[in-house]
């Protein structure tokens, strides 16, 4: 099978997905209706609307995590190419990513001891 | 044909693991119990929520099924007997889990709701947690193998199975594959009897059930993603290929799912330093330690 082809077969798989879900809404509807009656539609809290609204900024007190993530993340992408060809280059492979996963080890343990890795 | 024999052993799978989550929770094992329920839902009220983001309500539960079967693709039943066998399908399955997060941070966003709101953000955090220990160990994986196809590394595991070779990783995987997927302990964007339901507490009838059709997907892509990376795949003596993955996933997922009841739940705080600390300095470990051994030894 052709790259192309694969590629095909999985955008078929996603709008078949699609249509399997609408499929089952209809079947649902089909059922039967839901009946419109007051207060229903308020969110699970207690029956009562929330003083509060919902959709405002939240502090993410997991951000020294963040951060470091975004940096191992980055760091994963060089992973994979190099993980492919490891055996074939050898110990040269090991040096060389050694040498850089040491670096960021030690910038983990840097933002360890600076208090990154805590909820703030 | 291959396709529509995955599919249908994919179904045969999530009611499987219906079956087995309703013995983990409740206790009874009822071989008819999900599709009364999944019947139940179908015949229940579907209620859209007082000022909902529409669209991030409606695509949530969908993106999170189509994140399911995009990573069970890459996952092969037998020889031959898998949708697409990807040259890079280790990558590919993590780009598919990546947006389980983008699903459920939609599903809380959408409903305009406080719980399902903060189910959302609980699991932005969690991932924050888990993402690292799932990628960790993958690359350990490819690294035995040298090639990052799902087909190639099963192969490679003809002579000693990794769940040996590199058992660190096992263990850091299945747990981080237990958080992608909500499992308990580690069930943060719902957390029954804490959030009311997390994220799935504004959706009812219809929408529900397919929200909990897709989490039943991500559990088994998960589950048959453990054995393809560390048990062999279709390896092993006696059976057809197939049903020794079958058995070993439907194996992997009662394991995840009997163990969640017996532990208590997991702060997120807690997860995080757990998972930064210990887990990334065992994966980075392991990483090495699969390096060395690769080099020395030609298996």
């Amino acid at each position: 099978m052709s790259e192309l082809t694969q590629y095909a077969i999985l955008l078929g798989l996603t709008l078949g997905t699609v249509g399997l879900v609408l499929s089952i809404y209809a079947l649902a509807r089909a059922i039967g209706k839901s009946r419109a009656e007051p207060a229903k539609d308020v969110p699970a809290t207690a029956g009562t609307l929330a003083r509060d609204p919902v959709w405002v900024r939240y502090h993410a007190k997991y951000y020294g995590y963040a951060l470091l993530f975004l940096a191992f993340d980055m760091e994963m992408a060089f992973m994979y190419p190099w993980a492919v060809v490891y055996r074939e280059e050898g110990l040269v492979a090991l040096l060389d990513m050694g040498v850089f996963l040491a670096i960021l080890f030690l910038g983990l343990l840097y933002g360890w001891s600076q208090g990154a890795l805590r909820r703030q | 044909m291959s396709i529509a024999v995955v599919l249908l052993a994919l179904a045969v799978g999530c009611y499987a693991v219906a079956v087995l989550e309703g013995w983990a929770v409740h206790g009874r094992l009822s071989l008819t119990r999900p599709a009364t329920s999944a019947l139940a839902l179908m015949g229940r009220e579907q209620i859209l929520p007082r000022t909902p983001d529409r669209l991030f309500f409606e695509s949530g539960p969908v993106l999170l099924l189509i994140a399911g079967l995009l990573s069970v693709a890459v996952i092969p039943l037998a020889p031959g007997l898998i949708i697409t066998d990807l040259a890079i399908g280790a990558l590919f399955l993590n780009a598919a889990l990546a947006y389980v997060l983008v699903a459920l941070i939609m599903a809380g966003w959408g409903p305009n709701g406080a719980y399902g709101m903060i189910g959302g953000w609980r699991f932005l955090g969690q991932f924050v947690a888990y993402a690292m220990l799932i990628v960790m160990p993958i690359t350990a994986v490819a690294m035995r193998a040298e090639s990052l196809s799902t087909t190639q590394i099963v192969l490679s595991q003809a002579a000693l199975w990794n769940v040996v070779y590199q058992p660190i990783g096992f263990v850091l995987f299945v747990i981080a594959a237990m958080g992608v997927a909500w499992l308990p302990p580690i069930d943060l964007p719902t957390g029954g009897g804490d959030l009311a339901g997390g994220v799935e507490a504004e959706y009812t009838g219809a929408r529900l059930a397919v929200l909990r059709l897709a989490r039943l997907v991500i559990i088994v892509a998960l589950a048959s993603a453990t054995v393809t990376f560390y048990l062999g795949g279709w390896l092993g003596p006696w059976l057809p290929g197939w049903a020794w993955t079958a058995l070993k996933t439907l194996a992997v997922a009662a394991g995840m799912l009997a163990l969640g009841p017996r532990l208590p739940r997991l702060r997120e705080a807690k997860y995080l330093a757990v998972s930064w600390k210990l887990g990334i300095t065992l994966a980075l470990a392991n990483i090495f330690l699969v390096g060395v051994i690769a080099l020395v030894v030609p298996i």
